[in-house]
């Protein structure tokens, strides 16, 4: 238990100035935060065309052979160009991109398949992206001609076969290969720059570099973990100058002892952590890079403020404001055809709450109390706040984490340690580093500092795999029994499963030979020690994360043809696949009796053993294979908002689920399939096994904000959560309601028919209520928001 | 299997949030010897299962007439004739979507206490439990006594929610093994209650001062309604009647029309009172007057 501070804060000591004012809920942000965040909202996002034209220019140039000293000199280039600004009032120096709100477009990746939208970033009615006139024609005429035939992809196939990859990549109906784009998706090991500062890694860079038996790529790769290296202090450096320009004396204060030297304070270390951040994203696809368990790593410096008398909590919280907003000033470069299925502006950067120490105890401690006030009071894009709990979570801690969540916003997302260690344990052999996991990126779990797990290598469309089996005439025939069935299911999922192997072996390949990432692999344990990068195997833990998307239509699909043609023999298997090929026009009944079969999520032990069953079946065949970084590939389950796209490119499947509907979002069962209220729906899915996706899981759950105020509301949630956990549950999102969602379901309730509404004295289906009531519900739900 | 403890269920509801503490499960029964003016389930009062028809769902394609040997589903207006059904469930079977319901169905506390079980977890972690509701749960003792040991005896916390009608002999032996009761009084008037509720209450005050005698854990229980139960009168002699009984809290639940809607889709002959729910001012000011009175509000 990490209660040092408590009894610091509590002794009645007059000699400390400051004595923070623990989690209240009183707690606000500031009048220079508003100010801030008036000024960060105000900022039009705009397209950061820089990266791609210093890099487009360095490589027109440059004769460099080795790929890793070409690209660390490409970055370390760009950092000593790259325009800098720092506006009023910031806190911390340093953006992402040439603006103040940008999104890189990385050229060299798959940054020029984005710029397919190149003259509709400004006009387009979603997230739209200022583009200014030069860059544009730079872009035009240098940096799409120079990259279209040497980008990632293009240099991962031959000839003959990078159309078909690049029009199966933009089709992606049967999966999508996020890793085209780069691998990202890690969390650096935080801890471990604060406590160095760039003079203690260049000291480890430079002791590896002595080891006599290292060969020329060795030697290599660790010069160019320098040249990357001193790329971040100058980039660093530029900043302190414009500080001291600026008259800006904190900030030079700041910058005279990070990034070089150890962090001696919190704002030291944010300050070190952003410069980190920003060069990460910088370097390589800005998704998923991840920060960790900062109330723990922090935490030592927290107990030396507390213990000069520094610490005031009021500042801390508004300084991690500041934060949060650096975080936010990140948006992806997503072409309109991307933001279909990524849709939201997701970049991943994830900070994780809570959990257990190295004894198995209790980890939460006074900094984790006062970022949950950061959540509670300001909500911004990004971080992706993540809470870790376990049956030893102190009951304070988990109180908080609920009353956060019950009042909206959909922040933190809760991770149950018992069942995510026990799990990773099953793929890692590191015993010794399960309580030190972190998540990464939405929901995906690594062993911090250690790990490149590609988390969100790919989506996999598991749903599309019966439609294939059912759209040939001469397989189905040949299929009598639900044991054909999955047989001739296996032998589909294994050969696609094949193809996307081979797609993403080439990519990996392709990313190791021509895009190594020496600065990010100066930050991940075990690169530096075997002189190996990121891209080809360095880390100490590796794997591939592939998502299963569309396993509840999947398992409900099998449930209905076990039911209605194998049992009760209402219909044969060839004229159930002619109505799903025709969207059941010709069998008007035919839909709604398959709709009336079991679905997952109802707690129904045989549709969910069949969900289960698909699950192992899926994991099995992806974890047998082992990617080019000597990780084996790993199975998770969420679809972003690709169970939209996919989809719709989709026709009928037997479950009655018509042409082109969205498939399950997640585990979750089918939007209103599960009747029979939360309680049963979350058994279900704990249901499965949980060793059958260790990359993580996505359940998002909803609620009205009636239902879920004040500190009954706050004990509800914990009680449901805490029951799901126990039942094997690995994490879940709960979405307090916005009186939008109730106005959808009150035009289109089949597709909201789990929806819980509190009436007073009780709760009710919102579909089952008449219009007058539905209305009444609305206009209460839009006064308790 | 034995049927003698059988008794009519309607339904067993899981997520139960505000019939008792943490999250629950409860067991509706069919039959109550009251008939409230305002009833809000009056698909429970009649002992009898019944073929219920949702009309929102109904895509008037008249599978269920066709299907009908008893010529029991009205055409024009959409209705089931409850005269003339045989309850064969043909039209439940045949609507391609859901929109015709069976409410009631025979059940033991073997069978229900499986389907409440599922659930166990989350009672734990919530502090929740069984709730037993209505209509009128105290027409079934020995289904709840077989239950409640069943419960007892894996630590599930038990509710029982009462008009307050029971009979003190039957009931002498089960009242101990509950954990809670709320106890309703409508309307301390007997001669009121007679006419908003088709049955005095003598029986009822009897019973609430021998569950307080007793030190069982009960909990009043007065349903707001607007002109019915909210007269200044009855406030009056609630608040008074509480005090004689040495209680200090009252749970005031106000009206819905949810119960209204619930008419059509039984097809019953409750008249509707044509009420909207209860005002949430007058709701603030009755909770003021009762905690000047010395009586907390929940």
């Amino acid at each position: 238990m990490q209660r040092v501070s408590h009894t610091l804060l509590n002794m009645d000591d007059a000699s400390m100035s400051s004595k923070p004012c623990l989690h209240t809920a009183t707690w606000m942000p500031s009048e220079t935060v508003a100010r801030l965040r008036a000024a960060h909202d105000a900022s039009a996002p705009g397209l950061g065309a820089e990266r791609a034209i210093h890099y487009t220019n360095f490589y027109k140039t440059s004769r460099e052979p080795s790929a890793a000293l070409k690209k660390a000199q490409a970055l370390a280039d760009h950092l000593a160009r790259r325009s800098i600004q720092i506006a009023d009032g910031e806190m911390f120096a340093g953006h992402h991109t040439e603006h103040r709100i940008g999104a890189i477009c990385y050229a060299e990746l798959a940054g020029v398949v984005m710029l397919e939208d190149i003259f509709r970033f400004e006009t387009r009615a979603t997230n739209p992206l200022h583009v200014d006139p030069a860059s544009r024609r730079e872009l035009l005429l240098s940096v799409i001609p120079y990259w279209l035939p040497r980008n990632l992809a293009a240099k991962a196939f031959p000839v003959s076969k990078v159309v078909r990859n690049v029009r199966e990549q933009l089709k992606a109906d049967q999966f999508i290969i996020p890793e085209t784009g780069g691998i990202a998706h890690f969390v650096p090991d935080y801890p471990e720059v604060l406590a160095q500062g760039t003079d203690g890694l260049r000291a480890r860079i430079e002791a590896a570099l002595e080891n006599p038996s290292l060969n020329a790529d060795q030697r290599n790769q660790l010069k160019a973990n320098l040249i990357a290296l001193e790329g971040l202090e100058v980039f660093s450096d530029r900043y302190r100058q414009l500080a001291e320009a600026q008259g800006r004396d904190d900030l030079v204060a700041v910058l005279n002892q990070v990034p070089r030297r150890p962090a001696e304070n919190l704002h030291q270390a944010l300050q070190m952590l952003w410069l980190f951040q920003m060069v990460i994203q910088i370097e390589s696809l800005d998704q998923g890079v991840s920060l960790g368990r900062m109330d723990q790593y922090l935490y030592p410096l927290y107990c030396k403020e507390v213990a000069d008398g520094t610490f005031d909590a009021d500042a801390f919280r508004d300084l991690f404001c500041g934060f949060c907003l650096k975080l936010s000033e990140v948006i992806p470069l997503f072409s309109d055809r991307l933001t279909e299925m990524f849709a939201g502006l997701p970049i991943g950067q994830a900070i994780t709450l809570g959990g257990l120490n190295a004894d198995g105890e209790d980890a939460s401690n006074d900094l984790t109390f006062l970022l949950l006030d950061v959540i509670d009071q300001f909500k911004t894009r990004q971080p992706n706040w993540h809470a870790r709990i376990s049956a030893k979570s102190d009951p304070a801690y988990t109180t908080r984490v609920f009353e956060v969540i019950g009042r909206g916003g959909g922040s933190p997302a809760v991770f149950n340690d018992e069942v995510i260690m026990a799990t990773l344990g099953q793929r890692f052999d590191a015993p010794d580093r399960l309580w030190d996991y972190a998540t990464i990126g939405c929901v995906e779990l690594g062993i911090a500092g250690a790990s490149c797990t590609s988390s969100d290598a790919a989506l996999f469309n598991y749903a599309r795999i019966l439609e294939s089996v059912l759209g040939s005439d001469r397989t189905v025939k040949n299929i009598g029994s639900m044991d054909d069935l999955v047989a001739a299911l296996e032998t589909e999922l294994r050969d696609q499963v094949a193809f996307l192997k081979e797609n993403l072996d080439a990519i990996e390949t392709s990313s190791r030979v021509h895009h190594p990432v020496p600065f990010s692999s100066l930050t991940v344990e075990g690169c530096i020690e075997q002189a190996r990068d990121f891209t080809a195997g360095g880390a100490r833990f590796n794997a591939s994360g592939i998502q299963a998307v569309g396993l509840a239509d999947l398992a409900n699909s099998l449930a209905a043809i076990e039911t209605l043609v194998f049992e009760r023999g209402e219909i044969g298997l060839l004229e159930l696949a002619k109505a799903c090929r025709n969207d059941f026009t010709d069998h008007p009944g035919l839909k709604a009796r398959m709709i009336g079969a079991e679905k997952f999520g109802n707690d129904k032990a045989r549709v969910d053993q069949i969900a289960n069953q698909l699950m192992a079946l899926f994991d099995e065949v992806i974890s047998e294979n082992v990617n080019t970084r000597g990780g084996r590939w790993m199975a998770g389950i969420y679809s972003m908002t690709c169970h939209r796209s996919m989809g719709r490119k989709m026709g009928a499947l037997p479950s009655g689920r018509g042409a082109g509907a969205p498939l399950a979002d997640g585990i979750a069962p089918v939007d209103g399939s599960d009747c029979l209220g939360p309680t049963a729906s979350l058994n279900s899915v704990a249901h499965l096994n949980a060793y059958n996706f260790p990359n993580g899981i996505n359940l998002n759950l909803k609620f009205d904000a009636n239902t879920v105020k004040g500190k009954a509301g706050t004990a509800l949630l914990q009680g449901l959560v805490k029951g799901y956990f126990r039942q094997g549950g690995m994490q879940v999102q709960i979405n307090v309601l916005d009186p939008a969602v109730l106005l959808a379901a009150r035009e289109n309730p089949d597709a909201h028919r789990n929806l819980l509404v509190r009436i007073s004295g009780y709760s009710a289906y919102f579909v089952d209520l008449s219009p007058e009531m539905q209305d009444e519900i609305i206009a209460r739900t839009l006064q308790a928001a | 299997m034995d049927t003698s403890l059988h008794a009519p269920v309607f339904d067993v509801q899981r997520f139960s949030i505000h019939d008792g503490p943490g999250i629950r499960t409860t067991v509706f029964f069919k039959g109550c010897n009251l008939a409230c003016a305002w009833c809000q389930n009056p698909e429970s009062q009649d002992v009898h299962p019944v073929v219920s028809f949702y009309q929102n769902r109904c895509e008037h394609d008249f599978s269920c007439a066709d299907v009908c040997p008893a010529d029991a589903i009205l055409r024009d207006g959409f209705r089931v004739d409850h005269d003339r059904c045989t309850l064969c469930l043909k039209c439940v079977e045949a609507c391609p979507n859901d929109a015709l319901k069976l409410i009631g169905e025979e059940l033991g506390p073997e069978q229900v206490f499986e389907q409440v079980l599922a659930d166990e977890a989350y009672y734990q972690s919530s502090g929740g439990g069984v709730t037993f509701s209505g209509g009128e749960p105290t027409l079934y003792p020995a289904f709840i006594d077989t239950m409640l040991d069943l419960c007892n005896a894996r630590g599930i916390h038990t509710t029982l929610e009462t008009c307050g009608t029971f009979s003190q002999k039957r009931w002498a032996s089960i009242l101990p093994k509950l954990q809670l009761i709320y106890f309703d009084l409508k309307i301390i008037d007997d001669t009121h209650h007679k006419v908003l509720t088709g049955l005095g209450n003598q029986r009822i005050l009897e019973n609430a001062r021998y569950l307080v005698a007793k030190g069982y854990p009960v909990e009043f229980r007065l349903p707001l309604v607007e002109g019915y139960t909210d007269f200044t009168d009855n406030l009056e002699q609630t608040a008074g009647f509480l005090k004689a009984l040495g209680q200090d809290k009252i749970h005031l639940l106000s009206y819905h029309r949810m119960g209204e809607a619930k008419i059509d889709i039984i097809n019953g002959d409750q008249p509707k009172i044509g009420l909207p729910t209860y005002p949430v001012q007058k709701l603030e000011d009755i909770t003021d007057w009762f905690e000047q009175e010395g009586i907390v509000c929940v």
